[in-house]
């Protein structure tokens, strides 16, 4: 089959690369001497899946510490889509080009709600069962893990088993577990993986609803199998698996550069933010850890470029010196740090000046909302002396351009808030044009706010596509010169909040998305919002259930079953103070506020002070 | 010092467009922690010169860049990229070559194409002696201004056919660069016009770049200096 692949399908298909494997560092493990078989499937394009830290983590993990094997797979771009449904051609891993249903389990990354399609159709050009109920014994386990899981029952219908939690901990053991029960039909082997903390089997749980359509309750239909399932966390980043030699793609990915986790969790508590509670507490890696994994990565990926990722980099609390010590130890040799998201302050330009020695990257900000109070609504602990005093700062030692990014439709947002959003930029174009020698271009983008599960903003309602639509047109008519805004796609935002609050019904509208030509929702070239609709009318679902309807105090959500640590009485509280706009500080400065994620999973806030 | 080498570019790698290809070379330089010198100013970059680009499709039998380095005896050099390449790509020769010789992108004027044919009832002989007899092949170029016609013809300056089995191998050599640029592309259409369609085309890769004075072709690293 390879043969053909790259004989008669690959020069017919934009970007080949995509579909060739055989890249530097890649794992090829024996096939027969591997124990479990997985593969990494990704839904969406080589160059986005490739970039994905979590998949090199996984990879690395399985194959180097384990006797298990894992190879790759990525969605196909629809050039090659088709071609290889016209020649019969089955979805393959890229080590050893085996088709994917000859695997024990498929494992699905969820980043985006909206690529479920693609895992339809991944699942599809593999000729494997799409529904968990139609598979037969000789099929692989589809598996799913990543932040979208956190709400896994609008996907439910689709997975045998989803991981819930940090992967470096739960699935080798979940792997072992299949091994050890190979002998046992589909059936058992699932409820004995069910018994593992952090896994979940939709199948094993029946669902009630109420006459106003909202859940009654979630019943485990086994005695054995808990009602409530618990993330995994890794408690300590130090000792944890981080890959050394990472694969190196031959085209061009979107990060295509040394990645270098710093941390894992934020504190800010932000409110509408859902990595922010998912993936707490935050637990931090020492500086000598990262210096000796920048060193191992950068010698064998020969990458010129390391990027310190995190949810919020600038809070690692021995950034400045991470930072300083890399530029000077790379920096002569051409090799630059990225900081990829700046925190709105004077110290983290003064920080970026010193990695744009090396190299020039672009200034993005996020002040999320335009107005003291808004922010405060949100929780966003920023001043508007902060941000002016980064911009002066920014502009001052050279930089050109500024990109700034704002949500519509935060809850209580009003006409003010909008105002607030121009006049901010204006401040910041005149501050721009009053330091700089050149005009200066200032960028806002404008994302729609879907309030997630897990977040404090979980009871709100989402503006609807016509209230977006109207404040999008009242923005663009205040015309600014120098000002560019580009907004996203309220359509695409509706949908995105549907699946991301929704429930088990939702599978069947998934489903019939797909049979009507729904794939790649996330590119906006793809996305079918007719098409989607159309599935809601077909399934007499009415999407605004999910998104336009204030949620009351007590009502019982799809994900209250997932346990992430963080109490709902917390979250709740935090609602309240929305409201009344008072602000929760960082529990890292002030100690702790109770949210109730490091009692309840037996795990610290680990922070590597650094004098 | 200034270094040329010619390397290997394995059908593995073919769909390698030419950034790809620089970035895969640029990371093998730091892997190898070859002590590269790197340019001025803001955005520093490798001093590396992929003279020959390879169009996206084929393999290459002999291409060429130069390096501009920190002084290293060259077989050093070869031994220590040629442990970090990625498999199909290796370092054949590489030689020190004296400061002010012409860049590769100046010097390169003639390149030799290679077309594996499966042996069928079309006579390739009398393709060959049709195309080369013609005083004119007139094609709509493949380059940036599309509605441009070019005539290839004076710039196709040799065929052969080796016979093997089952199948055929025609080697063309032809004009690259100034004046006249023949693309693979614009090459295979000539042979898909008269009949050569693709089934019948095993593959196809290009056989090396070549520096043409009057009827002589020597390779940049052949002749010394």
């Amino acid at each position: 089959m390879k043969d053909r692949i790259i004989k008669d399908i690959l020069p017919r298909v934009s970007k080949p690369a995509r579909y060739t494997g055989g890249e530097l560092n890649m794992l090829k493990k024996d096939w027969e001497k591997s124990k479990i078989k997985m593969v990494f499937a990704f839904p969406d394009v080589y160059e986005i899946g490739m970039s994905h830290i979590g998949g090199k983590i996984l990879y690395g993990l399985v194959n180097e510490t384990t006797n298990h094997l894992m190879e790759r797979s990525f969605a196909p771009w629809p050039d090659m889509e088709n071609l290889m449904r016209e020649e019969g051609i089955p979805l393959y891993s890229l080590e050893s080009f085996t088709p994917l249903n000859r695997f024990d389990v498929v494992g699905f990354s969820l980043q985006y709600e909206l690529s479920i399609t693609n895992v339809l159709n991944m699942l599809d050009l593999s000729a494997i069962p799409l529904r968990a109920k139609d598979r037969q014994e000789n099929d692989p386990l589809i598996i799913a893990g990543g932040p979208v899981s956190f709400n896994p029952e609008p996907f439910a219908d689709f997975f045998d088993v989803f991981l819930i939690g940090e992967g470096e901990e739960l699935l080798p053991e979940f792997l072992d577990c299949l091994e050890q029960n190979r002998g046992l039909d589909r059936k058992s082997r699932l409820l004995k993986a069910a018994a593992i903390e952090g896994v979940y089997v939709p199948a094993l749980y029946s669902v009630e609803y109420n006459a106003d359509k909202t859940l009654f309750k979630m019943n485990p239909a086994d005695p054995s199998v808990s009602a409530r399932v618990r993330k995994r966390v890794v408690k300590d980043l130090d000792s944890a698996y981080y890959p050394m030699k990472p694969i190196v793609p031959y085209m061009e990915i979107v990060h295509d550069r040394v990645v270098l986790e710093v941390m894992r969790g934020c504190q800010r508590a932000c409110r509408f933010c859902h990595a922010g509670v998912v993936y707490r507490p935050v637990r931090e890696k020492s500086i000598n850890v990262l210096k000796n994994q920048a060193e191992c990565q950068l010698q064998s990926t020969g990458y010129d470029e390391i990027s310190l990722a995190s949810l919020s980099t600038l809070d690692y609390s021995g950034v400045d010196r991470l930072v300083k010590d890399l530029v000077k130890t790379y920096g002569d040799k051409g090799v630059g740090v990225a900081l990829p998201s700046l925190r709105v302050d004077a110290f983290s330009i003064e920080l970026a000046n010193e990695v744009q020695k090396v190299r020039k990257t672009t200034l993005t900000l996020a002040p999320e909302a335009g107005t003291q109070r808004l922010r405060d609504v949100i929780n966003k602990n920023i001043s508007e002396e902060d941000l002016f005093k980064a911009v002066e700062a920014a502009f001052g030692s050279g930089w050109n351009s500024v990109k700034l990014y704002f949500m519509l439709g935060l809850p209580s947002e009003t006409e003010a808030d909008l105002d607030g959003i121009l006049e901010l930029l204006a401040r910041v174009r005149s501050i721009g044009n009053r330091l700089s020698r050149r005009p200066v271009e200032v960028r806002a983008s404008l994302a729609c706010f879907v309030p997630k599960a897990h977040t404090p903003f979980q009871w709100r309602t989402q503006n609807s596509i016509a209230q977006l639509e109207e404040k999008r047109r009242y923005m663009v008519k205040q015309k600014m010169r120098s000002i560019k805004l580009s907004f996203h796609n309220s359509e695409t935002s509706m949908l995105e909040g549907v699946l991301a609050r929704g429930d088990r019904r939702l599978g069947e509208v998934i489903y019939q998305a797909w049979l009507n030509g729904c794939k790649f929702d996330g590119w906006s070239e793809y996305f079918k919002y007719e098409q989607w609709m159309e599935a809601f009318t077909t399934c007499n679902i009415d999407p605004t259930f999910y998104v336009e309807r204030e949620r009351p105090y007590n009502e019982l959500f799809p994900w209250d079953f997932i346990d992430t640590g963080v109490s709902k009485a917390y979250l709740y509280e935090e609602n309240v103070m929305a409201t009344t706009g008072l602000c929760t500080p960082d529990c890292r400065q002030v100690g702790c506020l109770s949210c109730g994620v490091c009692p309840e999973l037996e795990v610290n806030l680990d922070l590597k002070e650094e004098g | 010092m200034r270094l040329r080498a010619q390397y290997r570019v394995g059908p593995e790698l073919k769909f390698l467009a030419n950034l790809d290809m620089m970035h895969l070379m640029e990371r093998a330089l730091r892997r190898a922690q070859i002590p590269y010198l790197l340019s001025e100013g803001f955005n520093p970059h490798i001093r590396l010169s992929m003279g020959t680009v390879l169009p996206v499709g084929l393999w290459g039998e002999k291409e060429y860049f130069d390096l501009e380095l920190k002084p290293m005896p060259a077989a050093e050099f070869m031994t220590a990229m040629n442990n970090t390449l990625p498999p199909g790509m290796q370092i054949q020769l590489c030689r020190e070559i004296p400061p002010g010789t012409p860049s590769l992108m100046k010097m390169v004027n003639a390149a030799e194409y290679a077309f594996m044919i499966k042996k069928s009832s079309l006579e390739l002989g009398d393709i060959i002696a049709q195309i080369l007899a013609q005083p004119e092949i007139s094609v709509q170029s493949r380059g940036k201004n599309k509605s441009v016609f070019k005539d290839l013809r004076p710039g196709i300056f040799g065929i052969t056919i080796e016979v093997a089995d089952q199948i055929e191998i025609v080697n063309v050599m032809v004009s690259v660069n100034e004046p006249l640029n023949i693309r693979f592309d614009e090459l295979l259409d000539v042979f898909t016009g008269r009949g050569v369609n693709q089934e019948l085309m095993l593959d196809f890769w290009r056989r090396g770049n070549y520096i043409r004075q009057g009827d002589k072709f020597s390779a940049p690293l052949e002749a010394r200096g």
